[in-house]
């Protein structure tokens, strides 16, 4: 290694810093836009919290009503909203968890509270019925299936997710 | 249904479905027995937002109407039926106020008086006070429905 070979001119060294320092800056404006435009690929399937509601032994072949809290961000307002499940097991076992809000305007139905109907939801406010499945009653105001809840079983608990249309869950 | 801008969309397309209105009574004062006024005033809306939770497709919830201890019976009385003749031209079938004020006597008013007991919720701990709303939710969601059938 000759000292002549390691000659660095003026010029080539005004050069080398000043593509380094651009580059530099370039990589640091060009980071975070590239990050930003790759985001949606980038960020995580936002988690749906689960949320324990019963234990699987308490699940019937009736449907039974679970009351149980979600926490929603509204903008900079934080708070706990209650929701509902019409819970039940199918005949083969499996568990079916119905979300209780009428397709039809968003009234609370009930299970088996109209006597001339028995086992089928209700709504008590213009009258519309659901068979036991949540399909609705034709004839009747409302015009979609009820919804239904992602759900899991862990340890014994059923945890409740998203109501997401019939089709979709 | 609230009083909200997205609700009252809702209102405007289906306005046929929607025949009743939700007034709740709250009292106002300043000067003395203010701690009462607002417990009962805070018990009457948190009831009245659970049960327009339930019936929200038949429901208004509409904003309180509001009287101070000084005014006269009869002055709150007059007020509140030409709020409730209003309500009616404009299509609400039934009027339902809910109070927990025992001036009010449902002879004298125009639409349906709900009056709810006073419930010392702030010296109940949770659960207790979580159980309380329900069933008083639930007592008023029979008794509404039974006032439409």
């Amino acid at each position: 290694m000759s000292e002549k070979k390691h000659r660095v001119s003026r010029r080539q060294f005004l050069n080398y810093t000043l593509t380094g320092v651009g580059g530099f800056m370039a990589a640091g404006i060009l980071m975070p836009m590239v990050r930003f435009a790759l985001d949606p690929i980038l960020r995580e399937e936002e988690a749906t919290e689960m949320v324990a509601v019963a234990q699987v032994k308490d699940i019937t072949t009736e449907p039974q009503r679970f009351d149980f809290k979600v926490k929603v961000k509204d903008a900079w307002y934080e708070a706990d909203e209650p929701k509902s499940a019409w819970v039940y097991k199918d005949e083969k076992g499996n568990i079916i968890a119905l979300s209780p809000i009428c397709k039809h305007l968003g009234c609370t139905v009930n299970w088996n509270a109209d006597e001339s109907h028995p086992n089928q939801f209700f709504c008590p406010c213009h009258y519309g019925r659901y068979t036991k499945d949540g399909t609705n009653v034709p004839g009747t105001p409302p015009l979609a299936p009820l919804d239904r809840y992602e759900y899991k079983v862990k340890d014994g608990k059923l945890y409740l997710g998203k109501a997401k249309p019939r089709g979709e869950a | 249904m609230k009083w909200t801008v997205s609700d009252v969309d809702m209102y405007e397309k289906e306005k046929q479905y929607i025949d009743t209105a939700l007034l709740p009574l709250v009292q106002l004062t300043l000067s003395n027995a203010t701690k009462t006024a607002v417990a009962g005033g805070e018990l009457v809306q948190l009831l009245a937002s659970e049960v327009e939770r339930q019936l929200k497709g038949r429901l208004f919830l509409l904003p309180p109407f509001t009287y101070f201890l000084t005014e006269t019976k009869e002055e709150c009385v007059k007020r509140l039926n030409v709020w409730t003749d209003e309500l009616k031209k404009s299509g609400m079938a039934h009027v339902f106020y809910l109070t927990s004020d025992r001036m009010w006597n449902e002879t004298e008013l125009g639409g349906k008086l709900f009056v709810l007991p006073s419930i010392p919720l702030e010296h109940m701990d949770e659960v207790y006070q979580q159980q309380m709303v329900r069933e008083q939710t639930s007592k008023l969601l029979s008794s509404f429905i039974s006032h439409w059938t």
